[in-house]
C-alpha cells in the first residue's frame, strides 16, 4: 500500500456571510487509509466534506484530492454518501441505481448488472421494480449506499453513513467498508460513533472551534488525552458545548 | 458535457411514464374532438330540419299573419293552422300539440313567436329550426334561383390581390409562418409550470448532493432543457397530427373554411426567421423558467412565479391589433424588441409580414445573447442554491456570488 496523500487540505477557511465556520484546517488523508472526521454538531465536518467536493467555494485555503481540486470530469472514482439522504422518489429501485451507475461512467448493462447484484446482496431484489417512495426509510438509505459503492470507488466518503440504520443493517453496512478497505479503497467517515471508529478508522481528526483541535493515529491522539477511551476524549473536548442539531 | 445523452434519456422516459403528461398531451385533442363532435352533430341543414319534422312526427299548429309561409309546405309537414294566437299557446300548454308557430303580419318589426314542449336542452331548438325552414324555404318558392341566392348572401366572390406584379394573398401567407406563434403559445401554456418545477425536485429529493458529486450541474440543466423540449415537440405533434388529419377528413362537415393545403404560398424565407424567433424564444423562456424553478426551495413555491412569466409571455398579445395597425410605432419597437416581450409581437409581425430585416437582424440575435445568459444564470443559481432547502435565493446572491 503507498501512503501518499489523497486528500490534502491546507489552510481551509469557510465563512458563510459574516459567520466563520473553518477558521484554519489543515490535514491530509493517505491513500488506502480509514479516515475517522469527528466533531460536535455544527462543528464544520459536512461544510468541509462540501468544500472538498465542490458543492461549495472555500472562502479561501486549498482542498485537493489527488492533487487538484474536485471536479465531476476528473479521473478518481469517488463514491460519497451525504448526510442529507434522498434520491428520486417516484422512480423504481431499478431505474435509479441504472441511472447513476451511468452517471458514474458505467454501461446500461454493467450498471443493471451491478445494481441487482447489490440489491441480491442486501436482500431487496424484490423492490428492484418497486417504486422508492413505497420503501421503509432504512430500505431506502441502502439504497443510496448502493449506488455510493456500485462502481467500486478509490475514494468513499460517508456523511454519518450509520445515521438511521438498525443494528442489522449497520452490521451489513460496516461489513461493506471492510470490503472497500481490502481492496484498497480509501473511506473518509464522518460520525459520532465512537465505535465504528475504533472498529474501522486508522487516523482521525477531531474538529472544534473550526479547527483541527487533534489529529493523528487513534494511538497517538489517545495519548494527548491521557489514554482514555474516544468516547470520554468526545466527552471531555465536546461536553461543554450547547450541541445543536444544525447543519455541521 | 459528459453524460448528457443519460440525463435526456432518463429525463424522458420518466416523463413518459408519467399518467399526467399523457393526460396532458391527450387531453387537449380529446376536448378538440369533442367540440367538432358537438358542431358536427348540430351542424344540420334546415331543409334536413324539416325532413327531421316529418320523421319525427310532432304536432304542430302555425298561424300566419305574414301570409308569405306556402300552404303547402306545411300540409307536408302536417300542420295545422289556426288563426287564434292565444289558442295556440294554450293548445302547446294543455298538450293538445307539440308546437306552435305565429308568424306576426310585418315580419320586419315583430319577431316569429315559437313555443313548445319542452323536450330538453339541445332539442328544444327545433321549433325554431322548422319555423325559420318553412319561411325560408316558402319565400324561395316565390323568387327564382339566383335571386334566392342573391339574397341569403350565397354569391361567391373570388378577390385576387397583388404584391407588385405577384399574387398576394396575406391570409394564406400568414398561414404557415403563424404556425410557430400558435406552437410557441401553447407549448409554454402546456408546458410552463413543467419547465418551473424540473429542477426543484432535485431539492426536495434531497438528491441534489449526490448529483452535483456525479454529473455538471451544467449537464444536468442543459439535459433537462433538451428533455423538456423535446417532450414539448411531442406535446406539439400530438396536438398538431389529429387537428390536422381532423380537418382534412372532416372540414366540409364541420364547415370549417376550405383551403387547398397544397396551394398554400411557402414563403422560405419568413418560415425561416419564424422558426429561429420561436427556437430562439423558446430555449429563453425555457431557461427563465428552470432559472426561477433553480432559485427556489420547493415546486409550491415556483407555481407563484408561473403567472408573472405568463403575463411577460403573453401580455403583448393585449396590443396585437397595434401590431398589424401601426408595426413602425416605438411602443411596438420597444416589445419587439425587449427579449421578454419578443416572442409573441415577433412571431405576430412576421405571420402578418410586417417585419422589417433591421428588427430580424437585431431581434434574434438580442433574444439568442439573452437564452445564452438565462442558460448561464440558471445553472450558476442551481449550483450555488443547491442546497438552499428551505428558503428562496436572493437577487443580490444570484448575481454576486
Amino acid at each position: 500500500m503507498t501512503m501518499t496523500n489523497i486528500i490534502s487540505i491546507k489552510n481551509f477557511r469557510m465563512q458563510f456571510g459574516k459567520a466563520t465556520v473553518i477558521k484554519d484546517l489543515s490535514f491530509d488523508v493517505k491513500r488506502g487509509e480509514t479516515f475517522g472526521f469527528l466533531g460536535s454538531n455544527g462543528s464544520g465536518k459536512t461544510t468541509t466534506i462540501r468544500a472538498l467536493l465542490g458543492i461549495y467555494q472555500p472562502t479561501s485555503g486549498d482542498l485537493l484530492i489527488d492533487g487538484k481540486p474536485y471536479t465531476v470530469s476528473g479521473d478518481i472514482k469517488l463514491g460519497y454518501l451525504p448526510e442529507e439522504r434522498g434520491l428520486y422518489k417516484k422512480e423504481s429501485v431499478l431505474d435509479i441505481m441504472t441511472y447513476f451507475g451511468q452517471l458514474k461512467g458505467m454501461s446500461r448493462a454493467d450498471a443493471r448488472k451491478a445494481s441487482l447484484a447489490y440489491l441480491r446482496r442486501v436482500k431487496l431484489e424484490d423492490k428492484a421494480t418497486t417504486r422508492l417512495d413505497k420503501l421503509s426509510g432504512g430500505q431506502q438509505q441502502k439504497i443510496q449506499l448502493g449506488i455510493t459503492i456500485m462502481d467500486d470507488p478509490e475514494l468513499l466518503i460517508l456523511d454519518e453513513p450509520t445515521k438511521g440504520f438498525d443494528p442489522v443493517n449497520r452490521k451489513l453496512l460496516m461489513d461493506i467498508i471492510e470490503e472497500h478497505q481490502a481492496k484498497g479503497a480509501t473511506v473518509v467517515m464522518v460520525t459520532h460513533q465512537m465505535e465504528e471508529v475504533e472498529r474501522l478508522c486508522d487516523r482521525i481528526i477531531l474538529l472544534k472551534d473550526g479547527k483541527a483541535h487533534a489529529y493523528g493515529t487513534i494511538a497517538e491522539v489517545k495519548k494527548k488525552f491521557g489514554n482514555k477511551s474516544l468516547d470520554d476524549i468526545f466527552l471531555k473536548v465536546y461536553g461543554d458545548e450547547n450541541a445543536t442539531e444544525e447543519e455541521d | 458535457m459528459h453524460n448528457l445523452g443519460t440525463v435526456i434519456r432518463f429525463e424522458i422516459t420518466r416523463a413518459l411514464k408519467k399518467k399526467s403528461f399523457w393526460i396532458m398531451a391527450l387531453g387537449f385533442p380529446i376536448m378538440l374532438a369533442a367540440i367538432f363532435g358537438i358542431v358536427f352533430l348540430s351542424n344540420k341543414t334546415t331543409d334536413q330540419a324539416v325532413k327531421d319534422l316529418e320523421k319525427q312526427k310532432f304536432s304542430l299548429q302555425v298561424t300566419d299573419e305574414s301570409t308569405l309561409v306556402n300552404p303547402a309546405l306545411l300540409t307536408a309537414v302536417k300542420a295545422t293552422t289556426i288563426t287564434n294566437k292565444q289558442q295556440g299557446i294554450d293548445n302547446v300548454k294543455n298538450g293538445t300539440v307539440d308546437g306552435y308557430i305565429y308568424y306576426p303580419a310585418d315580419l320586419t318589426k315583430q319577431p316569429i313567436e315559437v313555443y313548445g314542449k319542452d323536450v330538453g336542452m339541445f332539442d328544444n331548438g327545433r321549433y325554431e329550426g322548422v319555423a325559420r325552414a318553412l319561411l325560408l324555404n316558402s319565400v324561395q318558392s316565390t323568387v327564382s334561383p339566383q335571386v334566392s341566392s342573391v339574397i341569403q348572401g350565397n354569391t361567391p366572390t373570388n378577390l385576387t390581390t397583388y404584391r407588385g406584379s405577384e399574387v398576394y394573398d396575406p391570409l394564406k401567407q400568414m398561414i404557415i409562418p403563424g404556425i410557430f406563434l400558435v406552437l410557441f403559445y401553447m407549448l409554454i401554456a402546456f408546458f410552463g409550470n413543467q419547465m418551473l418545477v424540473s429542477t426543484t425536485e432535485e431539492k426536495e429529493n434531497r438528491v441534489i448532493e449526490m448529483i452535483l458529486t456525479t454529473i455538471e450541474a451544467r449537464t444536468l440543466i442543459i439535459g433537462k432543457i433538451i428533455s423538456l423540449i423535446s417532450l414539448a415537440f411531442l406535446q406539439g405533434l400530438v396536438i398538431i397530427v389529429p387537428a390536422l388529419v381532423g380537418y382534412l377528413l372532416f372540414h366540409e362537415q364541420l364547415s370549417l373554411p376550405s383551403f387547398d393545403l397544397t396551394s398554400l404560398p411557402v414563403d422560405w424565407g419568413r418560415i425561416g426567421v419564424g422558426a429561429l424567433i420561436f427556437a430562439t424564444s423558446f430555449i429563453l423562456f425555457t431557461g427563465l423558467l428552470v432559472l426561477i424553478g433553480s432559485s427556489v426551495p420547493t415546486a409550491k413555491e415556483a407555481g407563484g412565479f408561473i403567472g408573472i412569466i405568463m403575463m411577460l409571455i403573453f401580455g403583448p398579445l393585449y396590443a396585437a391589433p397595434l401590431f398589424i395597425s401601426q408595426p413602425d410605432s416605438p411602443f411596438v419597437h420597444f416589445l419587439s424588441l425587449f427579449p421578454f416581450t419578443a416572442p409573441i409581437p415577433l412571431l405576430l409581425r412576421n405571420a402578418v409580414g410586417n417585419l422589417q430585416s433591421w428588427e430580424i437582424m437585431l431581434a434574434i440575435p438580442i433574444i439568442l445573447v439573452s437564452a445564452v445568459i438565462v442558460l448561464n444564470l440558471a445553472v450558476r443559481v442551481f449550483r450555488f442554491g443547491a442546497l438552499e432547502y428551505s428558503r428562496k435565493l436572493s437577487l443580490k446572491e444570484i448575481f454576486g456570488k
